[in-house]
C-alpha cells in the first residue's frame, strides 16, 4: 500500500469522535501546560502515563501528540507576551516577540507565531509522512553495530547539544546511564546494583526519574529562589493583527524555519536550540531592515517559531522509525510505547499501521485545532498565569506524587522521588542539562543490548564494532557531534 | 581532550541566554550586564564538592561491577562490563569536572520561571520544600494518601509564601481526596486513601523491604 492510502487509513482512525475528543483535550492541556511554568510537554505525559493504561493505544498518542505541538504554542504565548521563554526553543521568540508586543504589536507577533507554528507543523508533518516509511525500511537493512553506532552518535549529540558545557552534558548522560544498569540484567537475569532491595528488580523507571528530576526538582529549586513577581501581562491593546506588509515579511521566515528546523529535528542530533538560533540569525542576515533586529522585527518571531515546531515533527522521524529518542518528550513518549510493549522502529510499521498512521494524522488535526484555539484565545491563555504560585507548584507537587507513588506504591519509589529531586536541584544550581539523564536511561539498556550482540557477533573483537560502511559513517558523525559547540560559538559570536 | 576541558560557559552564550527582566511596573528593562558584571567581579565560587560527587557515584557503580562477570564464554561479554564502564566513565568525568573547577570555570545557575537565579538562597524555604517531599517516606504507608499529600500541599504552599496553614492543609486535603476519587475511577490505584494508625506503627523502621 502507498503511504497515501495508508494515511488516509490513518485519518479515519483520528477522525472517530474519540479520537478526536483525546487530540482536543490533548492540544488544551498541552497549551495550558505550555502557559503555565514548572510544567512541560514530558511532565505531562509522565503523569498521564498511568491513566492511559486503560485506554488504546492509538487514542492515548493522539492525546500525546496533541500534548507535544500544543505545548509549543502555549511556550511562544507566554514569551510574547511576558518575556517569559518556558523551554529552550522559544527563547529567540522571545527575544523579538516581547519587543512587538511592548510597541502594541503584540497581537501581529501572536499571530505571525500561530500562523508560522501551524505552517511549520504541516508542512514538519507532511515531510514526516513522507520520509518515515523509506527510513523504516531503510533501518531494516541495520546490524547490531549500527545500532551502536547510532545510540552513540545520539548520546553524542544529545550531551553535546543540550547543556553549557560538555563536561557537564556528559556527567548527565553517564548519571542516566547508571541508573539504566539497576536491575535484571536482560541477558544473563541477573541482579545489578540491586543489592537485595527486592523493589529494584524491575530497574528505575524513566517516569520516576523524569517526575524527581523536572517536577521535585523545579518545586525545590524555585522555592529556594522564589522571586515573588506578579507577572506583568503587556496588554493587547492597540495590537492590529498582521497588516499585509506582516504577511509579506513572515511567509519566507516561516518557510526557511521549516526547512531549518525539520532536517535539524529529524539528525539524531535533535534538540530545539540549534534549529531556532539558526533561524533566528539567518532571517537578521536576509532581513532588509536588519536594524529593526532587537526592537521586534517581526521576522525573528516568524521563523525562530517555525523552526520550533517543524524541528518537533522532525524528532518524531528518530523516534518511530529508530526507536531513538533525541529529547526529553521523545524519551517519554518511547516509555509510553514500552508501557503498551511496543517497540518503536521498523517493525511499528509493518505490525501497527493504525497506530503509526492515525498518530500521523492525528498531527494535522491538531495542529488545525490549535490554529484556532490559539489565534483567537491568547489572551485567555495568558490568565492561566493569575493562579497562586503556591497553590501552583502545590498542585504540581501533588500531581508528582500521584505520578510516583501510582506506579507499583513502592516505598523505594518515593525513597528515589527525593534523591533525584534533590539531585534535580543541584543540576539546576550548577548549571547541568537534565534531559540527557532521560535519553542516557532509557537508550543505556538498547545500547548495551546492541553492543553485547554485535560483540558477540565479532567473537569479543573490538573492531567488530566498526565493520560495516554504515557504522564506520555514524561513528565519524558522533565523533564530529562532539566538536560542534566550537562551530555554535563561532556563529554566536559573529551574530 | 584538550578542547573537551576548555570548553566551558563562554560569555557569548551567556548573552543570549538570559532573558531581559521586566521589572513589574512595566517601565525601561534592567540592563542584564550589570547583573552579570557584579557577578563576575566576585571571585569565582570552586564547588569541588561536585567533583567528588561524581567521582564518589561513579566508584559506587565501580564496586557494583567488581561483583559482576565481567566475561562470558559463549556471549564473551558479562554483565558487568557495562556497569564498569559507567562507573568509570563518571570518574573520569568527576577528574575532569575537577580540572576545569580548578581553572575557575563558572557554574551559573539555570534560569526559571518564577525563580531569580542570581539572588541568593532561600534556605528556609528549601527546607520546607524538601520536608514536604519526604513526608511520604514517613506518612504515606501509615496515614494513606490522602493525609499525605493534604500535608504536602500545605508545606510547599508555605516554602512559596503562603502562611495560611489551616487553610492550606484544607485545600490540600480536598484536592488530595478529589484526586484519589478520580484516579481510582480512571485505574490507578494509590492504596488506601485513609489509616487511622495504632501507636506501635508510628514507631519508624529503618528496613529497605
Amino acid at each position: 500500500m502507498d503511504t497515501l492510502t495508508l494515511l488516509l487509513k490513518g485519518f479515519s482512525v483520528a477522525l472517530q469522535p474519540t479520537n478526536l475528543m483525546f487530540c482536543l483535550i490533548g492540544t488544551v492541556l498541552g497549551t495550558a501546560i505550555g502557559v503555565l511554568p514548572g510544567l512541560g510537554p514530558a511532565l505531562t505525559i509522565a503523569l498521564l502515563l498511568p491513566v492511559t493504561a486503560s485506554l488504546a493505544p492509538e487514542s492515548a498518542f493522539i492525546m500525546f501528540a496533541g500534548i507535544l505541538y500544543g505545548a509549543m504554542f502555549g511556550g511562544s504565548t507566554t514569551s510574547i507576551l511576558l518575556n517569559t521563554p518556558g523551554e529552550s526553543g522559544s527563547m529567540m521568540t522571545a527575544l523579538e516577540g516581547n519587543k512587538m508586543a511592548k510597541h502594541g504589536r503584540g497581537a501581529a507577533a501572536l499571530a505571525t507565531a500561530a500562523i508560522g507554528s501551524f505552517v511549520a507543523g504541516t508542512i514538519g508533518t507532511i515531510g514526516l509522512t513522507f520520509l518515515a516509511p523509506y527510513v523504516a525500511e531503510l533501518a531494516y537493512l541495520f546490524g547490531p553495530e549500527d545500532y551502536f553506532a547510532l545510540m552513540i552518535l545520539s548520546f553524542t549529540s544529545v550531551a553535546v547539544v543540550m547543556g553549557s558545557s560538555r563536561v557537564r552534558g556528559f556527567v548527565a548522560l553517564f548519571l542516566g546511564l547508571a541508573l539504566g544498569v539497576v536491575g535484571i540484567d536482560s541477558q544473563t537475569g541477573q541482579a545489578r546494583m540491586v543489592f537485595g532491595n527486592p523493589e529494584l528488580m524491575d530497574g528505575i523507571q524513566l517516569t520516576i526519574v523524569l517526575v524527581s528530576l523536572f517536577a521535585i526538582g523545579e518545586c525545590f529549586f524555585v522555592a529556594s529562589r522564589f522571586s515573588n513577581a506578579p507577572p506583568a501581562i503587556n496588554p493587547m491593546s492597540g495590537g492590529a493583527t498582521m497588516t499585509r506588509e506582516d504577511w509579506r515579511r513572515s511567509w519566507k521566515p516561516w518557510l526557511r524555519g521549516t526547512f531549518i528546523g525539520f532536517p535539524i529535528g529529524a539528525l539524531p542530533a535533535g534538540g530545539s536550540e540549534i534549529p531556532t538560533f539558526l533561524s533566528y540569525t539567518i532571517e537578521k542576515r536576509l532581513s532588509k531592515k536588519p536594524e529593526e533586529f532587537g526592537h521586534g522585527a517581526i521576522e525573528g518571531v516568524a521563523g525562530p517559531e517555525a523552526a520550533n515546531n517543524a524541528a518537533a515533527a522532525g524528532i518524531l522521524v528518530p523516534l518511530l522509525t529508530l526507536g531513538l529518542p533525541t529529547s526529553a518528550t521523545a524519551a517519554i513518549l518511547l516509555a509510553a510505547f514500552q508501557n503498551y510493549n511496543i517497540q518503536p522502529g521498523p517493525e511499528l510499521f509493518q505490525n501497527n499501521p493504525a497506530l503509526v498512521w492515525s498518530l500521523i494524522a492525528s498531527l494535522y488535526i491538531g495542529n488545525i485545532m490549535l490554529l484556532v484555539l490559539n489565534l483567537p484565545l491568547a489572551g485567555v491563555w495568558v490568565r492561566l498565569l493569575l493562579i497562586p504560585r503556591p497553590y501552583l507548584y502545590a498542585g504540581i507537587m501533588v500531581f508528582a506524587l500521584i505520578g510516583v507513588w501510582g506506579i507499583s506504591r513502592s516505598w523505594m519509589d518515593l525513597l528515589i522521588m527525593v534523591t533525584l529531586g534533590l539531585a534535580g536541584y543541584v543540576m539546576r544550581v550548577y548549571d547541568f542539562p537534565i534531559a540527557p539523564v532521560l535519553i542516557g536511561l532509557i537508550l543505556g539498556p538498547m545500547a548495551e543490548t546492541q553492543l553485547r550482540r554485535a560483540l558477540a557477533i565479532s567473537q569479543g573483537n573490538p573492531l567488530g564494532l566498526v565493520n560495516t560502511p554504515l557504522s564506520a559513517g555514524i561513528w565519524l558523525c558522533a565523533i564530529a557531534a562532539f566538536f560542534l559547540p566550537l562551530l555554535m560559538d563561532r556563529l554566536k559570536k559573529s551574530a | 581532550m584538550a578542547s573537551l576541558l576548555c570548553y566551558a560557559h563562554t560569555e557569548s552564550s551567556q548573552a543570549v541566554k538570559a532573558p531581559v527582566k521586566v521589572p513589574m511596573d512595566g517601565g525601561k528593562p534592567m540592563d542584564p550586564s550589570t547583573d552579570a558584571n557584579a557577578h563576575s567581579a566576585d571571585a569565582a565560587p570552586r564547588p569541588w564538592w561536585i567533583g567528588f560527587a561524581v567521582i564518589a557515584i561513579g566508584a559506587f557503580w565501580l564496586y557494583g561491577a567488581s561483583l559482576l562477570q565481567l566475561g562470558s564464554t559463549h556471549a564473551k561479554v558479562g554483565p558487568g562490563v557495562f556497569v564498569m564502564m559507567t562507573g568509570g566513565g563518571l570518574v573520569l568525568l568527576g577528574l575532569i569536572l575537577l580540572v576545569q573547577i580548578a581553572r575557575g570555570a563558572r557554574f551559573e545557575t539555570q534560569e526559571s520561571e518564577d525563580a531569580d537565579g542570581n539572588q541568593p538562597a532561600d534556605w528556609k524555604a528549601f527546607g520546607t520544600a524538601v520536608l514536604a517531599a519526604s513526608l511520604p517516606l514517613y506518612t504515606m504507608e501509615r496515614f494513606g494518601f490522602v493525609a499525605t499529600a493534604g500535608v504536602m500541599f500545605a508545606l510547599i504552599a508555605r516554602a512559596f509564601g503562603s502562611r495560611r496553614l489551616l487553610l492550606d492543609i484544607v485545600i490540600g486535603v480536598a484536592l488530595a481526596a478529589i484526586c484519589w476519587f478520580g484516579f481510582s475511577k480512571l485505574g490507578v490505584d494509590l492504596g488506601r486513601a485513609w489509616i487511622v494508625p495504632k501507636l506501635i506503627d508510628l514507631v519508624p523502621r529503618f528496613s529497605f523491604t
